[in-house]
């Protein structure tokens, strides 16, 4: 649990963590709309569709995991699949996109089902 | 690096549109097919059974654009201030260049600057004794020229 001394002694900086949440929830959204187009082209229905949306999104997490976070984050003496160096929480790195992209997710998803299935 | 993500990206669109456009076609002659030929016997197939070659370009396609996305993306910043500090102070503008080569726009520089110029650390006796010592020479100086 970090208190308030431990932010005196290693402080951190606002604007990177506001940088890269951006940069992640860009990311995330655009993805989603994505898998969304993908959801309905596939003709998924209910409960297996949204099964693809977490299984896409942990996918997509991981991509950017290996590209952004991973090597410079291990290099820097972390243990994998640990993302402190650049986000305060890893559930939130890990399970963010899931709120963030899920209306785009349905939007795109509706729209090709019909589309597709017209 | 930019390029790279885009190619990754386009070639990624462009099978996705097609494996939508197959999509598209296959349930039209599915539905045109169990129109014509009526046989309550033989059921027509629901429209939900995609060919398998359709379903793999659709996924591979997907899996290609987030590829590309995630390789567009910009670099991330350390969160932690010594951390943050002591890459702008090796790497200057080079640590925040985004995707396409510009230093960003909230790049701040050096952030001991403040440290360095405080009005603290001026010795103003110091100076002072300086500037005496200049005056009392550039005047020996003129009196030897004259």
């Amino acid at each position: 649990m970090t208190t308030e001394k431990d932010f005196q002694i290693s402080p951190i900086v606002p604007e990177a963590i506001a940088h890269n949440s951006k940069t992640l929830f860009n990311y995330q959204s655009l993805t989603a709309s994505i898998f969304g187009v993908g959801a309905g082209i596939l003709g998924l229905e209910s409960y297996i569709g949204f099964l693809f949306y977490l299984i896409c999104s942990i996918v997509a997490a991981l991509f950017f995991y290996t590209l952004r976070v991973a090597p410079s984050s291990i290099a820097s003496g972390k243990a994998p699949f640990d993302t402190s160096r650049y986000f305060r929480g890893a559930l939130e790195f890990w399970t963010g996109g899931l709120t963030g992209g899920l209306a785009g997710f349905i939007l795109t998803w509706t729209l090709f089902y019909g589309l597709v299935r017209a | 690096m930019t390029w790279i993500s885009k190619t990754v990206t386009f070639t990624g669109l462009v099978l996705l549109a097609h494996a939508c456009y197959s999509a598209v076609e296959h349930t039209t002659l599915q539905t045109t097919l169990s129109t014509t030929t009526v046989s309550p016997t033989h059921p027509s197939t629901s429209p939900a059974s995609l060919p398998l070659d359709i379903s793999l370009e659709t996924l591979f396609s997907i899996l290609t654009i987030t590829f590309g996305f995630a390789l567009g993306t910009s670099p991330l910043r350390p969160i932690q201030w010594r951390v943050w500090a002591g890459l702008i102070e090796r790497e200057g503008e080079e640590a925040f260049t985004n995707a396409d080569g510009e230093v960003s726009r909230d790049y701040v520089g050096n952030p001991f600057k403040m440290l360095e110029t405080r009005p603290g650390f001026v010795d103003i006796r110091r100076q002072r004794k300086e500037f005496a010592e200049w005056v009392k020479h550039g005047r020996d100086k003129q009196l030897e020229l004259l």
